[in-house]
């Protein structure tokens, strides 16, 4: 039983399966493409629905987490070995491993390693030798990173869920189970940020009372009843009131318009009658931000009048106002900001942006370690006439083995004591 | 001319017969006998594949052997950084049978006969007559002969210390196969992959971003929004396929760079361990030589399918306009001659829109008429040049049985009628069909949601 746990440990822990996995997703995503287009939708469909694919899939991550409990035993058994506990698998720990018959017993090396600039610790029978820094903090970084983004994929692929709502001020914020508080007031501001030229925030009065206030803003996305608010696109909400000659009642409709970036055109079908509405916001002044109509609530809108196919004229009216022509009258007494929001309920993500941050902690540690100051380790250890001698290095490998030969030599050569 | 035309193609297969004598220096016999063999066998395979079926299937064949060859070439090359960076490689059994005869024999063969196919190609097979095509397969022949014989003496000729690896040996074979087809338009495949790339990065990164809630680029500075879109440029597609295409190489220089020196730390002579470290790398930088030697091979065929010689047929679009019914009327034989199997292009004016279209007759004789466009790309339309369209775009081939059927990349087809001599064409719907793709894909690739 126990090997065959160290077996599944040793397969499950090995390099190869990221690689194989990712492999196999190609081969599977070359497959796709030939039947069709939308081929990397069609493999997370796939997989989203395949338990097997997802298994595999999964394999990534239980490979990460074998890793990692591989990797701190073995940097725990190092630690050991360095203190002279444990002398077992030291082929299995150290790049060189080096066996030689002496006769007196662990020779003074400390010396010479000092003047090259190794720090040393004599236990007993064994000498241990190290410079530089470990890299282990930095593979358990790169790991925990593997594992997160494989399991953030993991669960998007497998159950993410979305729901798109309109979320419009002064209405409350359509959650499916209705609980929402009421958008009190959305606001889109310039912004000086490095990376978005816009803030859109959405202030939402307590669902309950004696809560606070709540606002959702761009990025990061918050949360909401378990799902992201994930704000989309910009939009208006209108009451409209339209009569027209041959409809002296007239009517009335509610309607959301998606009529930005201005310039883009929407259109409303006025109930019961042949007649139909485009809007559109006119691009603004030349110098005038393109969302100036967003931001400052003074909203005039473009339209033309369809009876049909034929247009019968066009115009503009301004958000509260009216327009009245030839026994027309278009009146919009009330319009509302909206924006166009997507309630993604999907923990995946807070994995993958982890992972984003552990990758990022991780190169910034790698790179000027493995450049400035790469671990090199010695060990000698002497026991009845034999020194074993072992050494590691994770960068400047050559320069290390030239000093790691040098120390042989001396050992071999009786020279150490005279240093 | 068509015998000169097929020295760049013998060159890689003498290429490829040079790598592998030097690879399996002690099975030279077996190499050189299963290598002619080979390349004759592909040779006579292609010949009656083309005469027995269709063109596609042949070339098709051929192109899928190409491909899966790459494939392999990436597996081996991610598979040879595995073993040497891994800190304990035992000695495998894959390593004992890659030096055996049987290897030798099956690799030597294989890529003999993808050779040998692939020199079949520029054989106008189906075209010439019998007499001409005999001298033909002669003047190859004695081609053939003679650089076997010249790659005899040049192995013969390098310095034994000169070594090739397994991964070197199947890099370079890679590299000579692909080289030599990438001169061919239907056997190319860095064209191809560079759009599918293109593709894969789009939908990649639209998913990327969707999954981790990146705001709509309203809310993005447009700075940063144009950085964003070099992923969606047609640019990506060339340097990512620059990528994968390289990449294995570069790969096995790495694998060969990182190969563990042998452990000298039980040599008490400092000069003996000096001695033996500079033999093993040296022995090393010996063996990166061919890896490095096929990154400029790559490269060649790179260029070579990025700026073929190849001349499209590209007419200039013919201005046209419609009846007073609202049809266009082409005649198939006025001034142009629609049944010539060239495609013809049209540009039809509506007021302020416009549509560009072709009409054409494939090699199965069916008349068809198609928008200068596809419904995935920008609409830099079409040429045609060896029983193919190109779409300008991502340089994708498009065999002419397949033109006039929707989907992927072909050319979006267009509802036309015959009336007599006449090819009928309603004006409304060919403006609206372009409307609804064409319009559509132009703002999709230049960047915009």
């Amino acid at each position: 039983m126990k090997r065959l746990f160290r077996a599944l440990f040793t397969a499950g822990s090995s390099r190869a399966v990221p690689p194989l996995v990712i492999g196999f997703f190609f081969l599977f995503y070359i497959g796709v493409a030939f039947f069709t287009d939308e081929t990397l939708i069609t493999l997370m469909a796939f997989t989203r629905n395949s338990f097997v694919l997802a298994l595999i899939l999964a394999l990534i991550p239980l490979n990460s987490v074998f890793r990692l409990v591989g990797e701190t035993s073995r940097f725990m058994l190092m630690r050991s070995t360095m203190s002279g506990k444990n002398k077992e698998g030291l082929v299995d720990i150290f790049d060189e491993v080096v066996e030689i018959p002496v006769s007196a017993t662990v020779p003074n090396l400390e010396n010479r390693l000092a003047a090259v600039g190794y720090k040393t610790c004599r236990t007993g029978n064994v000498l241990a030798a190290w410079r530089g820094i470990n890299s282990f903090p930095v593979r358990l970084f790169f790991l925990v990173g593997t594992f997160c983004i494989f399991t953030g994929i993991l669960i998007t692929t497998t159950s993410r869920s979305s729901l798109r709502e309109m979320v419009v001020e002064g209405e409350p914020l359509p959650t499916p189970d209705g609980s929402g508080g009421i958008v009190e007031r959305i606001t889109l501001a310039n912004s000086s940020g490095l990376i978005l030229s816009r803030n859109l925030t959405m202030k939402v009065t307590p669902a309950v009372p004696g809560s606070k206030s709540r606002e959702f803003g761009l990025y990061p996305p918050s949360r909401y009843g378990g799902a992201f608010v994930y704000p989309r696109y910009l939009g208006l909400a209108l009451y409209l009131r339209f009569t027209a000659p041959d409809m002296p009642a007239g009517a009335d409709t509610h309607c959301f318009l998606n009529v930005y970036p201005p310039g883009k055109e929407d259109n409303v079908v006025i109930p019961g009658s042949p007649y139909r509405v485009i809007f559109s916001i006119p691009e603004p002044e030349t110098g005038s931000d393109r969302y100036i109509s967003y931001m400052s609530d003074t909203i005039t809108f473009g339209f033309k009048l369809l009876k049909g196919n034929d247009v019968l004229f066009s115009g503009s009216v301004p958000g509260g106002g009216e327009f009245v022509r030839d026994g027309f009258r278009l009146a919009l007494p009330d319009v509302r900001r909206l924006v166009v929001t997507d309630l993604i309920y999907d923990n995946g993500v807070l994995f993958i942006w982890w992972s984003a941050l552990l990758f990022c902690v991780a190169a910034a540690l790698w790179l000027p370690i493995r450049v400035f100051s790469p671990r090199r380790e010695m060990l000698f250890r002497f026991d009845h006439g034999v020194m074993t001698a072992c050494s590691l290095a994770e960068g400047r490998s050559r320069k290390h083995a030239g000093v790691f030969h040098e120390m042989l030599d001396m050992i071999d050569a009786g020279k150490a004591g005279e240093e | 001319m068509v015998a000169l035309k097929l020295i760049p193609h013998l060159l890689s297969w003498a290429g490829i017969l040079l790598v592998l004598l030097r690879g399996y220096s002690e099975r030279r016999s077996v190499v050189m006998k299963t290598s002619i063999t080979g390349f004759t066998g592909g040779v006579a395979g292609a010949i009656i594949l083309f005469r027995t079926f269709p063109e596609t299937i042949p070339f098709g064949s051929i192109k899928t052997a190409l491909a899966v060859s790459f494939f392999l070439l990436w597996v081996f090359s991610v598979a040879a950084v595995y073993s040497s960076t891994a800190r304990r490689v035992p000695i495998s059994r894959r390593g004992r049978f890659v030096n055996t005869s049987l290897c030798a024999g099956a690799v030597a063969f294989l890529a003999g006969m993808v050779a040998g196919a692939i020199c079949t190609c520029r054989f106008p097979a189906t075209a010439s007559n019998t007499l001409t095509f005999i001298v033909l397969v002669l003047a190859a022949g004695a081609l053939a002969y003679a650089l076997v014989f010249c790659v005899r003496i040049i192995e013969r000729l390098l310095p034994p210390s000169f070594t090739v690896s397994p991964s070197g040996m199947l890099i370079a074979v890679v590299a000579f196969l692909l080289f030599s087809s990438s001169s061919i338009l239907r056997l190319d495949l860095f064209s191809p992959l560079s759009m599918k790339v293109m593709k894969g990065i789009h939908d990649f990164v639209h998913q990327f971003m969707e999954s981790i809630l990146i705001p709509d680029h309203l809310f993005v500075r447009s700075v940063v929004w144009k950085y964003i879109g070099i992923l969606f440029s047609k640019g990506v597609g060339f340097w990512g396929g620059m990528v994968i295409w390289f990449t294995p190489a570069f790969l096995i220089v790495l694998a060969v760079n990182f190969e563990r020196l042998p452990s000298v730390a039980h040599i008490r002579q400092g000069a003996q361990r000096r001695k033996l470290l500079a033999a093993a790398i040296k022995a090393r930088r010996h063996r990166l030589v061919i890896p490095l030697l096929s990154v400029v091979i790559l490269a060649a065929a790179a260029y070579q399918s990025s700026f073929p010689s190849t001349e499209y047929w590209d007419p200039k679009p013919i201005p046209i306009s419609a009846n007073q019914s609202g049809e266009i009327i082409i005649p198939k034989k006025g001034e142009v001659n629609l049944e010539d199997g060239k495609l013809h292009k049209y540009l039809f004016k509506q007021g302020d829109r416009e549509a560009r279209f072709f009409i054409m007759v494939t090699p199965e004789g069916q008349l068809t008429v198609d928008l200068d466009a596809c419904a995935i790309c920008k609409p830099d339309g079409y040429g045609q040049a060896e029983g193919s369209v190109i779409c300008y775009y991502c340089k994708t081939l498009i065999p002419l049985e397949t033109v006039g059927k929707p989907g992927g990349c072909n050319p979006v087809p267009v509802v036309f009628s015959v009336k007599g001599d006449n090819v009928a064409i309603n004006g409304m719907t060919l403006i609206n069909t372009w409307g609804s793709t064409v319009q559509a894909t132009t703002r999709v690739k230049e960047g915009g949601k």
